[in-house]
């Protein structure tokens, strides 16, 4: 490609002298089969017919593919070249041809007198070149950066494939100590059935001492409290606290965007009106200003992260998890506020209304709205927009100003909900990729500043929290450590007989747990690693490192975001709509497909096609069309 | 939780609803005739119910007066005042109103401004009436002349006008029936409640009801056709009478209706109470009822009134119909045709003949809610220029606007609209924004200000401001029946007040019906209060035509007079065509839709509003490919010609369905550009006959029978006839060709016999048109990226022999934009073909004073079809030049076009005399 560019280049500068003799729209390699048969007739070259020389440009067609007028307008299927000297040599439709606009630089497609038309090749050409050389200068630069693009690859697959492998050896190691555990652990309790059985006995035979059998059933509810305690300390206790509270955050959300969705019915049905949902989206240069202003994460956004990688990843980190729930239910508290705003507007029998609403058809029920309601009602069914994108249009309203960045909570949309809640902790640690469905919804990165026309960050899915897990989970003396204790255990407790010691027992009911619960976070990051895997990066998986990377861009009062592999959405405002998820790469990795998005009212589902060229980017490459935005 | 989750599944519950409602025309929220008094009254009368009789004639000021009084003494009834005027042209007026000497509580409305003031001036001042006593009437009947050989009759006992050939037949008359009614206006008293309520909106009434109605009736017609605009066939159905179950009748109330259907007499956006009636041994009549408030009309089925004991005349093929008023006064016109296009000069010459068009507003306009941002606009512009496909205008939808604030840009989509103006405009391109009439509250908001300050808006039954809701949310409606208002109004237009604007953008008035989201019926409250106190009840349909002409005016004055004005309306009122295009609303993407365009634009035209046309492709929905091209095949011969679509639905430029459609849309949008001189001409001719540029075949055809309800196919002019395609996947299509002479086929130049059907292959390539022989149409065949760049294109005449081997036709070339051709700055031959010579002939008068239009266009090509010899040269005088006679191709478009014979260069001038004579 760069050849081809520098020939362009070096074509420009050689371009050949204009000879006289020539005739008017003909390029030179073609001159040859006018002159040739000078002597008669001249074939029209679709063998149509024929024309003599004095025919052509005679400024009537002969031939219905032009032929004969290459130099006028007379055949609308024709073809004019200007050589365009010192500058780059252009065919244009004969419909230029003396219509009054100058289209060559070389001015000689306007020939009769009607405009005169400057000569300006010279100074067009030089500016092309310049620019040919700057995207030369480009292109280079972009090969070199894919060239580490793919190096990085490389390392990062070599790196995650060695994790992978190493994962799976660990699976098979901790598969094995969790059978060994569980067979100890099933040993300790046939012994303490026995024992149990035992002693039922011996109550059994001794039954005459009441105040002896109360004291030993005492003493089994110890041991059950301790048994609890001991599993609990490791992991359970603490990540049943968070779970809980989670479950008790999903019943306060699930109430406020429902309400919401009641009041907002009518009222924001109107307020879609201001925005207009492009149903098929295009925005061909989008990814490559993304890819022009690549910049690093910024810490704002990694801090903003932090709060959820901490609440996920770390346990004692209780504090971060309050500080969220607080959020929603400061959120919850906002929205609820709203409604009882609109419904005062709407008077007090409005929740009767609503109710009775879905009874009857809603269009006969227009004399129960207010003349806003109604007003907003109707426009609706032009402007027809969806359910979810008006709940979320009102949700932005409720925040006060469409386009206020600053107001984090009304974000959360339903989806955004939903995916906090839904998962719980273990999972969102490894299992982001089985929630990729979830998180489209999730406003990646809601803090960021839109004010860049174009930046990219890393996706959210397994970055950070990933990162710290695999060394955690990687860390060598991490499962030397457990293997240790697992074989210490089963040591100490190696011989099973009435009584069990207690803090034995415990002992390894804890470690099983702990073992097993370590075992299925292995599990979880295998499959996920393997899935990422999986995908298609390209012929020489340039574009691994584009699997954690998403791109946004400001395109007037849309941002548009994109997370190759993942998914894509326009925002406005707060208002958001999903173009589509991640499907494939199309055009030899020109293209990347997003399908199956939100669907458009009366319409189809949306979908993107990011049409930039892939290749492009990855070439670093400045395509031309930025420098006309 | 349990109530919270049951208020969830309600409410999803609600939801549903809501998006199901979103996708469908809502009958229940627009009121039927059963729920309209006035409506059901009248429609519940009995022929023979009016008792009124005419008393006291005599003539005044050249017109007949007479008193109307029940012939019972009534009571509590004023007599009612009658005026009947003549008109040159056959054309008799009546008046009826309440007596103003008896102090009525206030003055009915009478739509001002619509009449053209020239009418005045062709009135016949009476001298004098003959009576004449019919049949065994008590009292004589007055008689008055009527032009030559038609006399007007005012019966005095029973009470009855009608127009009859001179002491013969009769061609219209009115109540007949005996079903006239005229509701007086009352002062309120205490025990009366003449409120009305409908879905939650209270009209106050505060005249109580003032309805009119009567019966008119057209002779020896077999059908009736006009009064739009209905989404109904061209011929219009009986809406009541034996055999015809329940139907509403014809509605004539302008709305905003959301997804209309088609076959349905419900009233769209539009209304002219204008019907015509054709049949073939009498010919065409007409009747029209200047009236702006909301009309019903009752097309009554033959045997309607056959237990009610009147017999009329001739009963022969009559056709009855009833006119049901809420409001206003009579004020009626009757023509006489007896040809169509006599009814049409008729009725014009009362309204108003349609304004000639730039010539750039006859071209392709491309338009689509949205054109997003400046860079969506160059992109589609530099897309039609990569597949060189023409088009002249660029739309751009409310989007726009800073807020739904008209006469702004958003500055983020649009921060250089003079600039993206002038790049369209170095392409010989046009811009058209869009200006609506609900005014956005907003007290930082301009026009907002100044209309508040200056009391310019509606006002409601209280005196308030008319607070109603459309795109902006909370708006307000200027009071475009003031003259003032509509002055300030035009002013905005202007090139410093409309910042942004520059002399190559046009405009667009939608939802000026009014549109108003929560107001009864999606428009304005009867009892808004407009000018002079006129109740909105009275102004309803016009207020539309008020707020056109207002916006027209205003770019007339925004060009010094210089600049013909371009605004599309979507409302409709008679006088509509003075002031530019309209379009027939937001229609959808379905076959039904694209035939019922046909017989809308029909109509229209038969209404005077020629320049009219459908949204191409169909507003709401996706058409499939074949349709939307099926769709600009049809399109590209509607009088406008415009693809429109709504912001949810897919792309559909042409260039977005693959290369072969692209290519067959590029060609049907061609065949429009090459046709322009044709389309021109004819639009020219509206201007100053009233015949439209789309007719009805019967209007060429008058006493062919087969053509009377055929709406599937149309006339472009009298040479053009077109078939649409209306289903999906046709192989075949029958099409009637009426009339003698031969019809050519205008892409193969295959002839076809004339009177008769015909069974003819389908392609995807077009939709079936023929050239009647013995015409001459005048095409320019070279491609171009706007029509801008034709003006000094070469012509091809397309001369189409009929069997005595002859042919004429007309060619009108003025500058295109300006108004110097009512000045006489224009060029107008006629084209005569007969014993094998062409020759030019110039009928424009002589240019009254200095203008002058210049033009050195030639004519590079002259097809003969028909034309059979095998002649090798012409000779053209008197330049006494031979030139080549050979055969050539019908059509410059791509590989395999028919051979026909061809005069090769003859380069005369097209503004000169000459001929051209086959040797």
């Amino acid at each position: 490609m760069g050849l081809a560019l520098l020939a362009l280049v070096i074509f420009g500068f050689a371009s050949p002298i204009v000879r006289s003799d020539s005739v008017l729209g003909v390029s030179p390699q073609d001159e040859e089969f006018y002159k040739a048969s000078s002597s008669g007739s001249i074939k029209c070259k679709d063998g149509s017919g024929k024309f003599t020389r004095a025919q052509l440009n005679d400024d009537f067609c002969d031939c219905l593919d032009g032929t004969d007028e290459p130099g006028t307008s007379a055949c609308p299927g024709g073809k004019f070249y200007c050589r365009n000297a010192g500058h780059t040599p252009l065919y244009l439709f004969s419909s230029r041809v003396n219509d009054g606009i100058c289209d060559c630089c070389d001015g000689s497609d306007e020939y009769n007198g009607s405009i005169k038309c400057p000569n300006t090749c010279w100074e067009a050409g030089k500016v092309a070149r310049d620019k040919l050389k700057k995207k030369i200068a480009t292109y280079q630069e972009g090969l070199n950066l894919r060239k580490q693009e793919i190096e990085q690859a490389k390392l990062a697959i070599a790196k995650d494939e060695a994790e992978l492998s190493k994962l799976k050896s660990e699976e098979t190691i901790l598969k094995g100590r969790v059978q060994q555990l569980e067979e100890r652990k099933e040993q300790i309790e046939k012994a303490e059935e026995k024992e149990r059985l035992e002693k039922e006995k011996e109550d059994k035979k001794r039954k005459e001492d009441a105040e002896k059998s109360k004291a030993k059933s005492e003493d089994e509810k110890e041991i059950h409290i301790q048994d609890e305690s001991a599993t609990g300390s490791t992991q359970n206790n603490l990540e049943g606290s968070p779970k809980d509270q989670n479950l008790r955050l999903k019943a306060s959300l699930h109430r406020p965007w429902r309400s919401k969705k009641i009041s907002l019915s009518d009222k924001r049905l109107t307020e879609r009106n201001t925005s207009i949902n492009p149903c098929v989206v295009q925005i061909p240069q989008l990814i490559a200003i993304l890819m022009d202003k690549d910049v690093p994460v910024s810490s704002s956004y990694v801090l903003n992260r932090g709060t959820e990688v901490e609440h996920d990843g770390n346990f004692d980190n209780e504090g971060s998890l309050e500080n969220s729930i607080q959020q929603h239910a400061a959120v919850d508290e906002k929205e609820t506020a709203g409604i009882s705003d609109t419904d005062l507007h709407s008077g007090s029998e409005v929740t009767h209304d609503q109710v009775a609403k879905p009874e009857k058809d809603a269009s006969e029920n227009t004399e129960a709205l207010s003349k806003e309601e109604l007003g907003r009602l109707v426009a609706s069914r032009w402007t027809g927009e969806s359910s979810e994108k008006s709940e979320e249009d009102t949700t932005a309203e409720d925040g006060g100003h469409d386009n206020n960045e600053q107001t984090p909570e009304s974000t959360h949309s339903e989806e955004y909900d939903a995916y906090d809640l839904e998962n719980d902790d273990d999972n969102q640690m490894y299992d982001d990729d089985d929630n990729v469905d979830d998180s489209m919804g999730e406003d990646i990165g809601d803090e960021h500043h839109y004010n860049d026309p174009a930046s990219s960050y890393r996706s959210d899915s397994e970055s950070e929290s990933d990162l710290s897990e695999i060394a955690t989970t990687s860390n060598p003396s991490w499962l030397e450590k457990i293997q240790k204790t697992v074989r210490n255990i089963l040591q100490a407790v190696n011989l099973f007989q009435a009584p069990v010691n207690i803090s034995d027992a415990a002992h390894v009911r804890k470690e099983y747990e702990d073992t097993s619960s370590k075992l299925s976070k292995i599990q979880s990051r295998i499959s996920s690693l393997t899935r990422k895997l999986d995908n298609d990066f390209g012929p020489v998986k340039e574009f691994y490192s584009f699997y954690d990377r998403c791109f946004e861009s400001k395109q007037n009062k849309y941002v548009y975001k994109i997370c190759p592999f993942k998914q894509a959405s326009q925002e406005e405002g707060h208002s958001k709509t999903r173009l589509g998820r991640w499907e494939k790469f199309e055009g030899s990795y020109r293209t990347m497909v997003f399908s199956k998005g939100d669907k458009c009212w009366n319409g189809p589902d949306r979908s993107l096609k990011e049409l930039q060229q892939k290749l492009d980017e990855m070439n670093k490459e400045q395509p031309q069309s930025h420098d006309e935005l | 939780m349990s109530n919270s989750a049951f208020h969830f599944l309600l409410l999803f519950l609600t939801l549903f609803l809501h998006l199901t409602i979103v996708f469908s025309w809502k009958k229940e929220e627009f009121r039927n005739c059963n729920q309209t008094p006035f409506c059901k009254q009248a429609r519940s009368r009995k022929p023979g119910y009016c008792s009124l009789i005419a008393t006291d004639i005599s003539v005044v000021d050249g017109n007949v007066n007479a008193k109307l009084i029940p012939k019972t003494s009534d009571q509590d009834s004023n007599p009612l005042i009658l005026t009947l005027s003549v008109y040159q042209d056959g054309i008799l007026r009546l008046k009826i109103d309440e007596d103003p000497n008896l102090n009525p509580p206030k003055k009915r409305f009478e739509v001002p401004d619509v009449i053209v003031p020239e009418f005045e001036t062709k009135k016949l001042w009476l001298q004098r009436v003959s009576t004449e006593v019919i049949g065994g009437d008590s009292e004589p009947s007055s008689v008055v002349y009527l032009g030559d050989g038609f006399e007007g009759v005012i019966r005095a006992d029973p009470f009855e006008i009608f127009v009859r050939e001179k002491g013969g037949k009769r061609i219209l008359s009115l109540n007949s029936h005996g079903l006239f009614d005229f509701e007086q206006l009352r002062v309120k008293k205490e025990e009366d409640d003449w409120e009305e309520n409908f879905r939650g909106h209270t009209d106050t009434r505060p005249y109580g009801p003032q309805s009119i109605s009567f019966d008119v009736s057209f002779y020896e017609s077999e059908f009736v056709y006009g009064i739009p605009e209905h989404a109904t066939r061209l011929a219009l159905k009986p809406t009541r009478g034996p055999g015809i179950d329940h139907s509403e009748p014809y509605r004539l109330f302008n709305l905003d209706v959301f997804e209309y259907l088609h076959e349905s007499p419900f009233g769209l956006y539009g209304s002219v109470p204008f019907m015509l009636a054709h049949g073939k041994s009498r010919g065409t009549s007409g009747f029209f009822w200047l009236n702006a408030a909301e009309m019903q009309i009752d097309v009554l089925g033959a045997g309607w009134d056959a237990d009610s004991g009147i017999s009329l005349p001739s009963d022969q093929a009559r056709i009855d119909t009833l006119w049901m008023s809420e409001a206003g006064v009579v004020d009626a016109f009757f023509f006489i045709g007896p040809g169509p296009k006599d009814v049409a000069r008729q009725y014009t010459s009362v309204t108003g003949m349609p304004a000639m068009p730039q010539h750039f507003a006859v071209a392709y306009h491309q338009c689509r809610w949205n054109y997003r941002d400046e860079e969506d606009v160059e992109l589609v512009d530099s897309k039609f220029d990569e597949f060189d496909i023409p088009y002249d205008v660029l739309w751009l939808d409310i989007e726009h606007t800073d807020g739904k604030r008209y006469f702004t840009w958003d500055k983020v989509l649009f921060p250089n609209p003079e600039e993206m103006q002038k790049k369209l405009s170095a392409k010989g391109r046009h811009m058209v924004t869009i200006v609506d009439p609900h005014i956005k509250r907003d007290d930082s908001y301009y026009i907002h200000r100044e209309a508040t300050q200056k009391g310019y808006y509606v006002k409601d039954a209280k005196g308030n401001d008319y607070d109603g809701w459309c795109w902006p949310g909370s708006s307000s409606y200027l009071d475009m029946l003031s003259p003032e208002v509509r002055d300030w109004w035009g002013e905005k237009f202007s090139l410093q007040n409309y910042v942004g604007s520059t002399p190559s953008l046009y405009i667009w008035n939608d939802m000026n019906e009014p549109s108003v989201f929560n107001g009864p019926e999606v428009t304005m409250p009867r009892d808004a209060l407009h000018y002079g106190g006129v109740e909105h009840r009275e102004l309803h349909n016009a207020y539309g035509y008020y707020f056109h002409m207002a916006t027209s005016n205003g770019l007339v004055k925004r060009g010094n007079g210089q600049d013909r004005p371009f605004v599309l309306s979507r409302a409709i009122f008679p006088g509509t065509q003075r002031y530019g295009a309209v379009w027939t609303g937001d229609n959808t993407a379905d076959w039904d839709q694209l035939r019922a365009s046909v017989s809308m634009v029909l109509t229209l035209g038969l209404t005077g509003i020629s320049f009219s046309g459908a949204d191409v492709g169909g507003f709401f929905g996706n058409p499939e490919p074949e349709l939307l091209v099926r769709w600009y095949q049809l399109g590209a011969y509607y009088p406008f010609f415009r693809a429109h679509a709504h912001h949810d639905t897919k792309r559909r430029e042409p260039w977005l369905f693959g290369e072969r459609n692209t290519e067959i849309m590029k060609d049907a949008i061609r065949m429009r550009y090459i046709l322009l001189p044709y389309f021109y001409t004819l639009f020219r001719e509206a201007n100053t006959t009233g015949v439209p540029v789309m007719r009805p075949l019967w209007m060429e055809f008058p006493y062919d029978e087969a053509t009377f309800s055929n709406d599937e196919a149309f006339m472009v002019g009298k040479s053009l006839l077109v078939q649409g395609i209306f289903t999906e996947k046709a192989k075949s299509v029958n099409v009637y060709m009426p009339g003698e002479q031969a019809w050519y086929d205008l892409r193969t130049g295959i002839t076809y016999k004339g009177a008769s059907n015909h069974k003819l292959g389908v392609s995807e390539e077009s939709i079936p048109a023929f050239q009647r022989a013995g015409t001459i149409i005048p095409r320019k065949d070279r491609l171009r990226r706007s029509s801008t760049q034709m003006v000094n294109d070469p012509y091809t005449l397309v001369i189409a022999l009929n069997s005595s081997k002859s042919a004429e036709g007309e060619l009108y070339i003025d500058d295109g934009k300006s108004f110097e051709f009512e000045q006489g700055a224009y060029i107008h031959r006629r084209f005569v073909f007969s014993d094998g010579k062409l020759t030019s002939i110039n009928i424009a008068p002589g240019a009254s004073g200095k203008s002058q239009f210049l033009s050195n266009c030639i004519v590079e090509r002259i097809i003969l079809l028909g034309h059979s010899s095998g002649s090798k040269s012409a000779l053209i005088e008197p330049a006494n030049l031979k030139v080549d006679v050979e055969l050539g191709p019908l059509w410059l478009r791509g590989s395999k076009g028919p051979l026909v014979p061809t005069i090769r260069r003859p380069n005369v001038r097209i503004a000169d005399d000459w001929s051209v004579k086959i040797l």
